[in-house]
């Protein structure tokens, strides 16, 4: 039984209600992982909302440390594993940065081509997932899971593997693209934007999915930036910055793409940038087939281990969630000194709290949807 | 009471009550059954899938296995949940729908009992479901079930309204019949064999469309199904239940979809009247009568796939500002209509602009969306150079 | 890394012109400019920072905690400017005996969970951080794994197994 607290009963003279707490996860479809909230309801009203995470943690950057640098490979991968591929071109960046290692420009370029594709990857997680978390009864999952297959599929023909391809090296790729590759990805491109414009009739021309999007929990961006925000929630609220344009890396300056823009900050926003920036990255990877130089995909120098006497470094990537920063250590051996992950759920996680109080139970599962966290790179 | 034509074989009228009663009870398993393998085939079609297709030929019998497998389950009840209210609460919801078929006319002659009150007896018979779900939530022990338990109350209680008003709208317009001299009847049998010539539908387009969106709401079928919302509250009031406790609240509600198709159907789409008449075979009647409600669910089926879930203040806000003038609206006319005996085309004629209107309203509503164009419509900008 | 000198590089010449006041000394690794600062004055300098318009640093990117053995505990902090789109890198050196940091919730509401990893897998401790427990690991874990003394597989060395030393020998 509730016990009703003698003061609240003493300040109220009319009828009383108490609030209530309820718990969100760490099993709960709508949390995306084993993420939990506890949420404290005023009837459907969340008053108080305090986020509990670290279920996933598996150590990381102790791992990091304590394995010699390419073996290490396979553990950011699994940082977020909705776009394994994003994950090793940052860690890759950082590992090159601290021993200076240069990379020849073809694997630049299939670098960013399969950067790329994991965005889509993650961005069509994205409209499947929220559009089950606004309820629409796995219809827009099952859009997503069929075109993130075609994702994979390619993704095994090229690297192996498919959702942890361990596909880049620090100097380079582990092997080239295979023979006939691009009439595969022109047409897995062709497939990807028909998928998109199956979202955009399922999800966007809603009226109901509209309405419950638009307007809800708006951000200013002088806020989205002292909460640390980044990707496309930031430029939800109509900041146009985007590392690959501010601090460009790799090969960005050679490729055209605009960077979506929102207005409000609100969930809608969020839904539409991602939507935007994925016909974007489409464009992209035609341009990545279009530019595709000739040569070696790996560094032939390399030594057999790679020893790294001393440096530092952070490197900044736009991966697939905002902005996904690895600050690398190196103090001689084959090991990092130290590795730390600046992950983009992360910080946009912790302002949760913030965009939750105030709003009905349903609207809060909306919101965490929107955040599009995966847990695998908030917990490390 | 009025009693069906004849008790059959000429049984005693109790023996004959008993016999209708086992018929349509084991009927209506037969039906819930295969329209849980039904909504999931045609659900996994709408979603580019296959659906069951491993247990018998195409997955035939999935729906018996799937029964088979939750009346074997161990019944689970959590330790601080009100014992009795939590294990009747099942029961309690499974009762009115059952009593609601036993109401239905099936064909001309095919039903348990022919009441003179009918359609009153249905909606009445149907709005004590919320007694079962509110113990359900209460009786749980659980914070989701209670929030599911009283948001079901909510949207029940306020659904019920419109619901009741578009179907007596049907019951006014059956008064302007021949030899009904002004006096609408509310026996479902005599409505039915009404819409011989012409289905209701016709006369009705705004109550019909008012009752079905209700009759979505009282299913708790998307994009109504707050209350048991599966990615915020995980099922709501049914979040406890386990094994043949759940599995009532399944039956009742696959029971009560089918129980209210056959009800829109009879109402509102002719029945087992429309369109070979009342002196049809009973086999052609009854055939009728399931492919309308049919027709209903697989509608049902289409609206879930399609639609996300909305909240429960735009619920609460579209039943009350929308649906509830509405079907004032719709009422008003028909009073008009049948107080001066004006022809019965007026009736289709006003009714017909009515759900334009609603339809209007809607789409207008749905075109202030970005246009497709969605990087033109949103800012793109080049990020100030390095 | 070079080692730090008193002359300024690229963007901590700016910081050392704007809040010449206050010392510090500043280097360059490949990425970023790095200010050197004690943390007395590590509060003072990232105010400033934050309010003069001519330096604008409204964005904290980054907080990572390392620990550099003997030398103690340092804590790394990487900051952005949307206004002018430089980026810094600050450090805080903390003597081994004292690892105490000032927080900057006050300023950044981005600083508050990053100082809690910090602090739980490190050991920092952030002064004036409203909600200091820990965040990844379990509430009542008392352990700091990222220190370079906490050994990679505890479990193994509980066993009795020896060998312990991750990776393969190259």
């Amino acid at each position: 039984m509730t016990v009703w607290p003698e003061e609240r009963l003493a300040t109220v003279d009319s009828f009383n209600t108490v609030d209530m707490t309820i718990n969100v996860g760490p099993q709960h479809p709508a949390t995306h992982g084993v993420f939990r909230m506890v949420l404290t309801v005023d009837g459907e009203l969340v008053v108080d909302c305090e986020p509990y995470i670290g279920y996933l943690h598996r150590g990381l950057e102790k791992l990091t440390e304590n394995h010699d640098y390419r073996q290490s490979m396979g553990w950011w991968d699994r940082t977020d594993y909705l776009a394994g591929m994003a994950c090793e071109f940052a860690y890759c960046m950082a590992v090159e940065k601290l021993g200076n290692i240069q990379v020849p420009e073809r694997a630049e370029y299939i670098r960013v081509m399969m950067a790329e594709l994991s965005r889509l990857l993650s961005h069509f997680m994205f409209f499947g997932a929220f559009g089950a978390d606004v309820g629409s009864f796995g219809t827009s999952f099952v859009y997503a899971w069929r075109e993130r297959e075609r994702i994979y599929d390619f993704f095994e023909v090229v690297a192996g593997d498919r959702m942890f391809p361990t596909y880049f090296r620090p100097g380079g790729l582990q092997m080239d693209l295979p023979e006939g590759y691009e009439p595969l990805v022109r047409q897995l491109l062709g497939s990807l934007e028909q998928g998109l414009e199956d979202f955009d009739g399922l999800l966007t021309g809603n009226e109901i999915f509209v309405e419950r999007c638009r307007n809800l929990s708006p951000m200013s961006k002088e806020r989205a930036i002292n909460l640390g925000m980044s990707g496309p929630m930031i430029r939800a609220t109509g900041l146009a910055h985007d590392i690959r344009k501010a601090e460009p890396y790799s090969i960005y300056p050679n490729l055209k793409f605009n960077i979506p823009v929102g207005k409000n900050g609100d969930v809608f926003d969020r839904f539409m940038v991602r939507m935007a920036e994925a016909y974007q990255s489409i464009q992209i990877v035609k341009q990545c087939l279009d530019l595709m130089p000739g040569g070696l995909v790996l560094n032939p120098d390399l030594p057999k281990t790679l020893r790294i006497e001393e440096g530092e470094c952070y490197v900044r990537t736009e991966g697939t969630k905002g902005e996904y920063g690895v600050y690398g250590m190196a103090r001689g051996g084959n090991k990092p000194y130290r590795m730390k992950l600046r992950s983009p759920s992360f910080c946009n996680l912790s302002a949760l709290k913030e965009m939750v109080v105030g709003h009905y139970v349903a609207d809060a599962i909306i919101i965490l949807g929107s955040l599009d966290i995966v847990l695998g790179e908030v917990d490390k | 009471m009025m009693l069906f034509a004849d008790a059959l074989f000429g049984l005693p009228n109790w023996i004959d009550a008993i016999i209708r009663v086992v018929l349509v009870i084991l009927s209506m398993t037969l039906v819930v059954i295969y329209l849980t393998y039904g909504e999931r085939k045609v659900v996994a079609r709408f979603q580019q899938r296959l659906g069951p297709t491993e247990t018998g030929p195409a997955g035939l019998i999935q729906g018996i296995a799937d029964a088979l497998k939750l009346v074997t389950k161990e019944d689970i009840r959590p330790k601080n949940a009100d014992r009795w209210v939590f294990e009747f609460a099942p029961y309690a919801t499974f009762i009115p729908v059952l009593m609601m078929l036993m109401a239905l006319p099936f064909a001309e002659d095919w039903g348990v009992r022919d009441l003179a009150l009918g359609m009153f007896y249905v909606f009445a018979i149907l709005g004590l479901n919320i007694v079962g779900i509110l113990m359900a939530g209460l009786g749980s022990g659980n914070k989701y079930a209670l929030l599911g338990g009283i948001r079901a109350a909510a949207q029940m209680v306020s659904y019920e309204i419109p619901l009741v008003i578009s179907l007596l709208c049907v019951a006014m317009i059956t008064g302007a019949e021949k030899d009904m001299n002004g006096t609408g009847t509310l026996n479902l049998n005599a409505i039915t064999a009404f819409q011989e010539t012409r289905p209701y539908i016709v006369l009705q387009p705004l109550a019909f469309l008012i009752f079905f969106t209700a009759m979505l709401s009282e299913l708790h079928r998307a994009p109504f199904d707050i209350p048991v919302a599966e990615s915020e509250i995980v099922g709501g009031c049914f979040v406890e239940y386990s094994g043949i406790r759940w599995s009532m609240f399944q039956l009742t509600e696959y029971a009560s979809m089918w129980g209210w198709s056959v009800f829109g159907s009879v109402v509102f789409l002719g029945g087992w009247a429309w369109p070979f008449g009342v002196d049809a075979h009973w086999s052609i009647q009854l055939g009728t009568t399931l492919v309308k409600s049919f027709l209903f669910i697989m509608l049902i089926f289409w609206v879930r796939t399609t639609v996300p879930r909305l909240r429960i203040d735009q619920l609460m806000s579209f039943c009350w500002k929308v649906l509830l003038p509405m079907s004032l609206v719709q009422m008003l006319m028909n009073g008009f209509i049948l107080v001066y005996d004006w022809p019965q085309e007026l009736l289709a004629l006003t009714s017909a602009l009515g759900a334009a209107a609603l339809v209007a309203i809607i789409i207008r509503r749905a075109m202030r969306r970005p246009s497709r164009d969605l990087v033109g419509t949103y800012k793109t900008l080049g990020a100030p150079a390095q | 890394m070079t080692s730090p000198t008193t002359d300024y590089p690229g963007v901590a010449a700016l910081v050392h012109k704007h809040l010449g006041k206050i010392p510090f000394t500043a280097s360059k690794h490949s990425t970023d400019a790095v200010i050197h600062i004690d943390a007395g004055h590590f509060l003072e300098l990232v105010t400033g920072m934050h309010d003069r318009r001519e330096l604008a640093f409204d964005y904290l990117r980054n907080v990572t905690g390392i620990d550099l053995g003997e030398e103690g505990l340092r804590c790394v902090y990487h900051f952005y400017s949307f206004k002018h789109g430089h980026a810094i890198q600050v450090d805080v050196q903390t003597p081994p005996d004292n690892p105490h940091i000032p927080t900057l919730t006050g300023i950044y509401a981005a600083a508050d969970w990053h100082e809690r990893e910090a602090a739980e897998m490190l050991g920092l401790v952030f002064d004036g951080h409203p909600n200091l427990k820990n965040l990844l690991l379990d509430e009542d874990v008392r352990i700091h794994p990222l220190l370079k003394a906490h050994p990679l597989q505890k479990m193994e060395l509980e066993q009795g197994i020896e060998d312990t030393s991750a990776g393969f020998k190259f």
